[in-house]
């Protein structure tokens, strides 16, 4: 008899204890918490810069955010070196993923990363992933999915956006040269198909490819002067970026030939040139601190400066809209629910630092803002070359159409 | 048919990054036939010099701040490895050449953090002075002034060394060391520092290579490891640890990219590797006497 009673008190007690646990774990859900965002990046070496500045821009952005909160909770954030390397990025997300638990995944500086981490974490797991910095138009064009999105400007629109400014000038007969790797293809690719449908006349004389971090681009112009075209399509990014300036101007190519560049007119290629920077260099960016000169770009590149000490690049601006799609997606979405988030992004429109909105485009989650097309020229007001005459190209205009977006998904 | 111009001009261009080439391998190799390491972290030290001259441009600002940076920053860089010889290299010259791959590789990693840590991960860029601004019209060819200049200082480095390995005392113990190091300790040498001493000087030159690329590059994270790769195949193909061999495999090398870029813009990457190849397989063990 006793021992009944006691067996029972047992029981009583394991099915309160049991009660007591699906309590906590069933409420648990209810509770708010806090959006955990995962960053994969690069944090060293040459691509560091970019990975800093966006990470920055973030930060600044995240600030304003977590005042207010998102569903009651705030986004916070854990960062990953890539060390510009995919096989430990794909790591590295995989990490974020199934064991950080991270709601949402942003990064990355290398377009092989971005490709790779889209394709096995992003997709496969069903997570959404943010690319921020990477430009390959592959992304959100032929290898783009429900979870991936991008809020950097790709090579698509880059030379797009070099072809429809090129065409507006007289020149025929081009060079291409470039670094030999995806993003040179990749920008060389689509300025010359827009440039040729915009312009049918344009006649390409040769093309010089090198190979990637190539120190000395010096015998690679003078070869292309002796070949004498009216304007040079030059394709190069990163820290080649430097090198091509500083041969354009030690040869003297710049003053002979007119080039363009994607992204010559980026603060962070013209700053360490200093007022040494050729002028007359063509370029293309989607941000620029000094333009245009509306309030709202004024507060976000004085706030930035005041932050970190330097102003915003355009990896800044780029991040700046993510955590804006963030917050905006979660809040729209109601809930923290993936599936919920990517609906709610489609088609999403957030607030732009230097004024105005930008979308989501739902067609292929690629972030519509225009691009700038403006000439190297030094102005009393800087100590170094600023961009100036300043064509603004609207996003539509240069981002591939819907369409082609959907034929490139069917190939 | 290409005009007599661009032939000039792409020969004098090739000719210039040949001697920046020179400066950097002759002090690899230097280290390579004295010492017998296969020092991968000559690289990073090239890129200390590279970020040395440009501290010192800053500190002292116009024209005199790029000649006291050509100057100083080579002896920054021979500090740093002189710290590095006495704590580390010294102990170490009698393992076996995995070892020391090994460990060079694992020092060039942490000098290129070093690196990061003390200017962080910006480009940095220096100009060169005003003199060397436009370029100079030479039997029709149209050369950038730097690049001529960078002519006139790789034979006077490879004149200055030629006449420190065969006419100095220190020199001279320092080939008879390459040969038979336990033959000069014999002889009553403190051999532990004839091989600082050249374990330095090799390094020195990195620095001045460094120092003399930058105004034409950006300098940045990574460009130790750019130059690294073909240093050792210059040196390999010049003959390891010959001064001349590096010589003549820089020249190879530049001339061959220079050409190459020229004649077949669109796979010029592949003229100065092909060019290794081929002198490979047509003499195995480099250009000329390899002292290994």
């Amino acid at each position: 008899m006793v021992q009944r009673i006691l067996s029972l008190r047992r029981g009583i007690l394991l099915v309160l204890m049991f009660a007591v646990l699906s309590f906590v774990i069933m409420s648990a859900p209810a509770e708010a918490r806090n959006i955990k965002v995962g960053i994969i990046d690069c944090y060293s070496g040459p691509a560091a810069v970019y990975g800093n500045d966006a990470l920055n821009g973030f930060k600044l952005a995240l600030e304003e955010i977590n005042k207010e909160g998102v569903l009651g909770g705030k986004i916070e954030f854990t960062t990953r070196d890539t060390k510009f390397k995919v096989d430990i990025g794909l790591n590295l997300a995989k990490e974020l993923v199934m064991r950080e638990n991270v709601d949402v995944l942003v990064g990355t500086i290398n377009s092989g990363v971005a490709l790779a981490v889209s394709d096995a974490v992003s997709k496969k797991e069903k997570v959404p992933f943010i690319v921020w910095i990477s430009k390959d138009e592959k992304i959100t064009g032929a290898a783009g999915h429900r979870y991936v999105f991008s809020t950097a400007d790709n090579t698509a629109q880059g030379g797009k956006a070099g072809g429809v400014g090129l065409a507006k000038k007289p020149y025929k007969k081009y060079w291409i040269a470039g670094d030999d790797y995806s993003y040179g293809h990749a920008i060389a690719d689509s300025a010359w198909k827009n440039l040729k449908a915009l312009k049918p006349d344009v006649e390409k004389v040769g093309e010089s490819w090198w190979k990637i971090g190539e120190p000395d681009l010096v015998p690679y112009f003078t070869s292309i002067i002796s070949a004498k075209p009216d304007a040079v399509i030059l394709c190069t990014g990163g820290a080649s970026m430097t090198n091509a300036m500083k041969a354009l101007k030690s040869t003297g190519m710049a003053a002979k030939i007119p080039s363009w560049i994607h992204t010559a007119i980026d603060h962070a290629v013209l700053k360490p040139l200093g007022a040494e920077a050729p002028e007359g260099v063509l370029g293309t960016i989607q941000y620029l601190f000094y333009y245009p000169e509306t309030p709202e770009n004024k507060a976000f590149v004085d706030a930035f400066q005041k932050a970190y000490g330097n102003p915003p690049g355009f990896p800044a601006f780029n991040a700046y809209l993510t955590a804006q799609y963030i917050a905006d997606g979660f809040r729209k979405a109601g809930k923290i629910d993936k599936e919920k988030f990517v609906d709610a992004l489609e088609g999403l429109k957030v607030k732009n630092p230097v004024g105005g909105t930008v979308e989501m485009r739902a067609c292929d989650h690629q972030a519509v803002f225009p691009i700038y097309f403006g000439v190297t020229k030094k102005l009393p007001k800087y100590d170094f070359v600023v961009a100036s005459d300043i064509t603004t190209l609207k996003g539509s205009d240069v981002l591939p159409t819907c369409e082609e977006i959907k034929q490139s998904r069917q190939k | 048919m290409t005009d007599l111009g661009a032939l000039g001009s792409q020969f004098f261009v090739g000719l210039s990054r040949a001697m920046i080439l020179f400066v950097v391998c002759s002090g690899l190799s230097f280290v390579l036939g004295v010492l017998r390491v296969p020092n991968i972290a000559h690289g990073s030290l090239y890129m200390i010099g590279a970020f040395s001259a440009y501290s010192i441009t800053k500190l002292v600002a116009g024209p005199a701040g790029f000649w006291l940076a050509l100057i100083l920053a080579p002896f920054v860089v021979a500090l740093v490895s002189l710290v590095a010889e006495r704590a580390l290299f010294c102990h170490l010259y009698q393992r076996e050449h995995l070892m020391l791959l090994l460990f060079t590789f694992a020092l060039s990693l942490i000098l290129g953090d070093l690196v990061k840590i003390i200017w962080g991960a910006e480009y940095k860029s220096i100009m060169a002075p005003e003199v060397f601004n436009g370029s100079v019209s030479l039997l029709g060819a149209s050369i950038p002034r730097y690049n001529f200049f960078l002519l006139i200082v790789g034979p006077l480095v490879a004149v200055g060394l030629w006449f420190f390995t065969n006419k100095t005392k220190m020199g001279k113990i320092a080939r008879a060391a390459a040969v038979d190091r336990e033959m000069v300790g014999a002889v009553g040498i403190n051999v532990s520092w004839v091989f600082a001493f050249a374990f330095v000087l090799g390094c020195f030159l990195a620095g001045l290579g460094g120092a003399l690329v930058a105004p034409t590059v950006s300098i940045t994270l990574g460009m130790d490891h750019n130059l690294i790769i073909e240093a050792f195949l210059i040196v390999t193909i010049g003959g390891l640890g010959n001064m001349w061999g590096a010589m003549v495999g820089s020249l190879i090398f530049g001339l061959s990219q220079a050409f190459g870029v020229l004649f077949w813009p669109q796979f010029a990457i592949v003229f100065p590797y092909m060019a290794v190849v081929i002198v490979l397989l047509w003499r195995p063990t480099g250009m000329l006497k390899s002292v290994w």
